[in-house]
């Protein structure tokens, strides 16, 4: 939903984002019209057509005229590629930081990673490369 | 979009004997936008918009709609589309009456929204006007302005009586018309966080006065709210112009004026503060009384001048 | 001139306003006449004051199309030139229709030779008297005289309020009085009376008119300034 955290343009293209990333809106798929987002969120109709835009321009969303926007091909790649990036400050660095606020130390922070990994991550789907210690 | 001008108001001032409803207002709005005129109650609003559709007339200044004044210039008025919160109408007209006038002058009257509209407020169509309900008879001012489809669309304070469905119910009607059927629309209302997200642009007046006329993205973006320990929190907004403070023992939450680069975003992480967006509503308030301030601080200092005067005198 | 007759259009959608009401109350005159007529022996018997029944809702009307229509017209973003004019077509609409009515009453009256009990509603004495084009005229203008004099009045209270209204009345009151105190003192009621003897209902009619106009472009100029 739509709230006080930043600009509106840049929360619809977010949440635009964030279905293309889970799959929600495959690839070459129609994305609802900027009259649909603007009713169904309640915003004006400019503000969800600047977050429109801004997808279009990072070449994530284009236009068919007369039809209406589209998922463009490789889009949930380059968006991966893009989280990959923020990884590192969005997860990485405040897990650090939090972790040395408590007194964590690294030994028991990696020991926390790789236990947390074998639990999401079975083994046979363990697709990262230098084998990570499994105890 | 056409970025046509379609309201150009400069120097406008309104006075009534002593009172100064509009003082030196300049200010444009351009076609197929929605704009929000927030205010107080008695700020200038619906004086300014009542000049605007030639209901009321200035004191001084020039006003030009769709590029002419709009004193008795049909041409003009035939274009625009006022509903104020007083509205009356002809004794013993019933709503469907009333839509059938409204159909006599605006060109593009939509008969069929009217009724599906009328339906939606659960307006009873056959009843008289003077027997409806405060909300009703707003419903009836409502459903006039959006099926009225007037190039320019005032709407003043429309939804006094509505409960908040009511009120969502305008907003949602309002942006899907506005959507499929793009016009100039003007929004006055108190109720700010209600109406922020519907508003492209904003102007706000205070005392007759413009204090703030800008994007509404804009205006959102330029301030930012941090909040953590006291000591840490003001460190790091050092040299910002503070707007608000919340206090709880020593944690304290500061709305400052400003925006954050990346680096500093980081540095604020790293600090274990959090930032927030500051609400329009906050904003708005917040003019509203630096103005206010800024204008007790010229009387609070013409007051202490006299007082200093008078002692010259006496000693 | 779309939108003039626009409003007159809108005037006439509540039909009781204009139509309906001033049916009724020219019927229910019209009624209550003639079942007085049936008891009263003597002839020729006349209406008295009931053919002018409608006249004082007239005046009413008039006061109300400034305070309620003028307000809606304005928020339909009518010009007060449309609104002006547009009401006037109305008033006159109405007033012709209530003139026609009269006329062809009068002349039915006068064909039944009063219902065939010498009993006058429509044909008022004096007035009336002369062909039946001058009864059409003076009694439009008599009318339109009465929705303009309610209408007039409403403008000077919308524009100058409570205290306009009184300055006004109190100076035409004085005007009268005053007009009246110089003819008496001057001993000049002979030669008033004389003059509109002189100049008949039709001049009187005349008079009539020239005051609806004065008064109607009074009111124009007045609403031009006047706010909803």
């Amino acid at each position: 939903m739509i709230d006080d955290s930043g600009p509106i343009f840049l929360q619809i293209a977010a949440l635009i984002e964030n279905d293309i990333v889970s799959g929600a809106l495959p690839e070459e798929s129609q994305v609802p019209s900027t009259n649909e987002f603007a009713q169904y969120y309640r915003i004006n109709p400019a503000t969800a057509a600047k977050g429109v835009n801004t997808l279009v321009e990072e070449g994530i969303l284009y236009k068919r005229r007369g039809i209406g926007m589209f998922v463009a091909a490789g889009a949930r790649d380059k968006l991966l590629g893009r989280r990959r990036e923020h990884f590192t400050a969005q997860f990485v660095e405040p897990l650090c930081l939090e972790a040395g606020k408590l007194g964590i130390t690294r030994a028991e922070l990696v020991a926390m990673l790789t236990a947390a990994l074998d639990g999401q991550v079975p083994a046979e789907q363990d697709t990262s490369t230098q084998g990570k210690a499994r105890t | 979009m056409n970025e046509q001008t379609v309201v150009q108001v400069q120097g406008l001032g309104r006075k009534y004997k002593d009172v100064i409803a509009l003082d030196d207002v300049s200010l444009e709005f351009r076609q197929d936008r929605i704009y929000g005129l927030l205010g107080r109650n008695g700020a200038g609003k619906t004086t300014l918009m009542s000049i605007l559709t030639a209901q009321g007339f200035p004191s001084s200044g020039s006003v030009r709609v769709f590029g002419e004044d709009p004193y008795e210039n049909e041409g003009v008025l035939r274009r625009i589309c006022f509903i104020r919160e007083s509205q009356k109408y002809p004794d013993d007209f019933t709503p469907a009456q009333a839509f059938r006038a409204a159909a006599l002058f605006f060109a593009h009257w939509d008969q069929t929204f009217a009724e599906r509209l009328a339906e939606d407020f659960q307006l009873p169509l056959k009843r008289r006007i003077k027997k409806l309900s405060r909300g009703q008879l707003s419903a009836v001012g409502i459903v006039i302005g959006l099926a009225s489809r007037a190039e320019l669309t005032f709407f003043d304070e429309p939804y006094l009586g509505l409960d908040a469905v009511a009120r969502h119910l305008f907003y949602d009607h309002l942006v899907k018309d506005f959507a499929e059927h793009p016009r100039t629309i003007v929004l006055s209302s108190h109720l700010i966080d209600e109406v922020a997200n519907l508003l492209e642009h904003i102007v706000v007046i205070d005392k007759g006065r413009i204090i703030m006329d800008d994007e509404a993205e804009e205006i959102r973006g330029s301030a930012v709210s941090v909040a953590g320990p006291a000591d840490v929190v003001a460190a790091f907004i050092e040299g910002y112009p503070v707007l608000f403070e919340e206090r709880l023992l020593n944690t304290v939450s500061v709305s400052i004026a400003g925006r954050l680069n990346p680096a500093q975003r980081r540095e604020a992480a790293e600090l274990g503060l959090v930032l927030g967006q500051v609400s329009l509503q906050q904003l708005v308030v917040h003019a509203s009384l630096s103005a206010q301030g800024a204008e007790n601080s010229l009387n609070d200092a013409a007051h202490i001048q006299r007082g200093a005067d008078s002692k010259e005198v006496t000693r | 001139m779309n939108r003039v007759l626009a409003v007159s259009r809108m005037q006439l959608i509540n039909k009781w306003t204009f139509l309906g009401i001033p049916a009724i109350i020219l019927g229910g005159a019209f009624a209550l006449c003639l079942a007085i007529f049936t008891i009263i022996p003597t002839e020729p018997k006349y209406g008295g004051g009931a053919p002018f029944a409608p006249l004082w809702y007239f005046f009413a009307l008039g006061i109300q199309s400034l305070t309620l229509t003028f307000p809606f017209s304005l928020g339909m973003s009518v010009t007060r030139r449309a609104y002006f004019l547009g009401t006037y077509v109305t008033f006159s609409a109405v007033a012709l229709g209530m003139a026609v009515i009269y006329a062809i009453g009068t002349q039915v009256e006068l064909a039944t030779q009063g219902w065939g009990m010498g009993g006058y509603f429509f044909r008022v004495p004096f007035l009336f008297d002369g062909p039946w084009w001058q009864s059409l005229a003076v009694s439009f203008i008599i009318t339109l005289f009465f929705f303009t004099v309610g209408f007039w009045a409403a403008t000077i209270y919308k524009r100058w309020g409570v205290t306009g209204t009184l300055v006004v009345s109190i100076g035409l009151a004085l005007l009268v009085v005053g007009a009246i105190f110089l003819i008496t003192w001057g001993g000049f009621w002979g030669d008033v009376l004389g003059f509109f003897v002189h100049i008949s209902v039709l001049g009187l009619a005349g008079i009539l008119l020239l005051l609806v106009a004065a008064m109607g472009a009074g009111a124009f100029l007045t609403i031009r300034r006047a706010v909803p």
